[in-house]
């Protein structure tokens, strides 16, 4: 067993865990944040993407024992169902959610990205979520929800 | 599913070695671990015998991107997107931080090192060709020793390195390349992003009077591992830029390039597209050729 310490949604906390767990495993199994999915389990598919010390991250690649220290924020981080994030409001509008299951990995590398773009083009958004794989929607709505969010928040400020 | 091992965090350097003397091949380094978590999720025999592993993800002096004199020093463990994005990388080996924005996709750029993926040694590793091309040395230390030695010679086979037990890749070191180079990255997957390469070029080619006085060509993933082809270099060199010229480097290029792997199910799609994109590039990056956008 390993103690690691780490900030989780803006919170600090220690857990006791197996060395030979992953961050994936470390949020659903030991933390109960279930939003985060395992799809390949080898980097190819985004779902499993949160956001590391600022930016996107797969937890299916990083063991729990490398979290000590760093700040994670998953999907159940940046809204819930009382108060959505903007990007989950547009996701819905714009039909961005079809069976959505690579929906939170892909809130997360879209969320990654403003944080560090206000104003991303289209091409950006496309490169932000260029690990993510969704089967359903054929990503249009998704590039429309993240740019109609990014366009929101730009003006509020 | 993965064994419960030991992992270790060295905060530097010299705790890094120390522990890899202590250790040797009972340890595993692991840097970004795009490639070590998902291999031993899988339990692939490469990242089986070994009961702890040290993670280098911590260390300062891993991450440095620095101009000493006429060289640029990378350190082992900077990650592909801070690699692409680095001015110094842009300004001097623009064909590296390319390569490094083609890697994986975001979230892997964001954890993989340019160290790890030489290290790893894959067919199919990015960094490698435009590596080769601007004769990357590499500083490797262990506890009482410290060597320098070319990447090209570092590279045995396919994940195979000269790499000992209680050694420890440092940095990276690249002599700038005088302005009169003009180069291109080449990287052909079966998609875009998330893809292995199944053909990369990295070309630097320097001319004068329509004359080359120097070309420099590296291969990967057609190519067991990244490889220089020289011979191709060697016969360029002082000839005039033509069309026949061009075709006939090509050619060579993809004679040299089978006799390296022996004839694969997918050399009769693979050599066309190779002596094709050589050509291509090398016609882009002769003087009356159109530059294309990177």
């Amino acid at each position: 067993m390993i103690t690691i310490r780490f900030k989780i949604n803006g919170k600090q906390i220690e857990v006791e865990t197996k060395s030979n767990k992953r961050l994936l495993d470390l949020l659903r199994e030991d933390l109960g944040l279930t939003g985060t999915k395992e799809g390949c389990a080898i980097g190819e598919c985004g779902a499993c993407t949160v956001i590391m010390n600022k930016k996107a991250v797969n937890s299916c690649m990083i063991l729990a024992g490398q979290v000590d220290g760093k700040e994670i924020i998953t999907i159940e981080g940046i809204g819930d169902t009382k108060k959505l994030h903007p990007l989950q409001k547009n996701f819905l509008k714009t039909g961005a959610v079809q069976c959505g299951f690579c929906t939170p990995g892909m809130l997360m590398s879209a969320y990654a990205l403003l944080l560090e773009n206000k104003k991303p083009s289209e091409e950006e958004i496309k490169e932000a979520i260029e690990g993510n794989l969704c089967r359903c929607t054929g990503y249009k709505q998704i590039i429309d929800a993240i740019q109609k969010t990014a366009k929101e928040l730009s003006a509020v400020v | 599913m993965i064994p419960e091992l030991e992992i270790y965090k060295p905060n530097n350097i010299d705790e890094a070695l120390a522990l890899l003397n202590e250790l040797n091949s009972d340890v595993k380094i692991i840097a970004g671990g795009t490639d070590v978590v998902p291999g031993m999720q899988q339990g692939s025999a490469r990242f089986k015998n070994f009961s702890s592993l040290m993670d280098v993800g911590n260390i300062p002096d891993l991450q440095r991107i620095e101009l000493c004199d006429d060289k640029i020093c990378i350190g082992a463990g900077v990650k592909f997107s801070d690699l692409n994005r680095n001015k110094l990388i842009r300004k001097y080996f623009p064909l590296l931080a390319e390569a490094a924005g083609k890697v994986g996709s975001k979230q892997i750029r964001n954890l993989a090192t340019v160290g790890g993926n030489f290290v790893n040694n894959a067919p199919c590793a990015d960094s490698v060709p435009p590596l080769l091309v601007y004769d990357a040395k590499l500083r490797i230390r262990s506890s009482n020793s410290e060597r320098l030695i070319d990447l090209e010679e570092f590279l045995i086979k396919p994940y195979k390195t000269q790499l000992k037990p209680d050694e420890l890749v440092a940095e990276i070191i690249i002599p700038l390349v005088d302005d009169n180079y003009r180069g291109e990255f080449y990287k052909l997957g079966r998609r875009r992003a998330v893809s292995i390469s199944r053909i990369t070029l990295a070309v630097l080619l320097k001319s004068a009077d329509n004359t080359i006085t120097n070309l420099r060509v590296a291969s990967g993933a057609v190519s067991p591992i990244g490889k220089r082809i020289y011979k191709v270099e060697k016969y360029a060199k002082g000839k005039t830029i033509t069309e026949e010229l061009l075709k006939e480097l090509s050619t060579m290029l993809g004679r040299e390039i089978l006799g390296e792997t022996g004839l694969r199910w997918s050399s009769p799609y693979k050599l066309p597209v190779v002596q094709q994109m050589f050509y291509q590039l090398l016609l882009d990056l002769s003087p009356n050729g159109k530059v294309r956008q990177i």
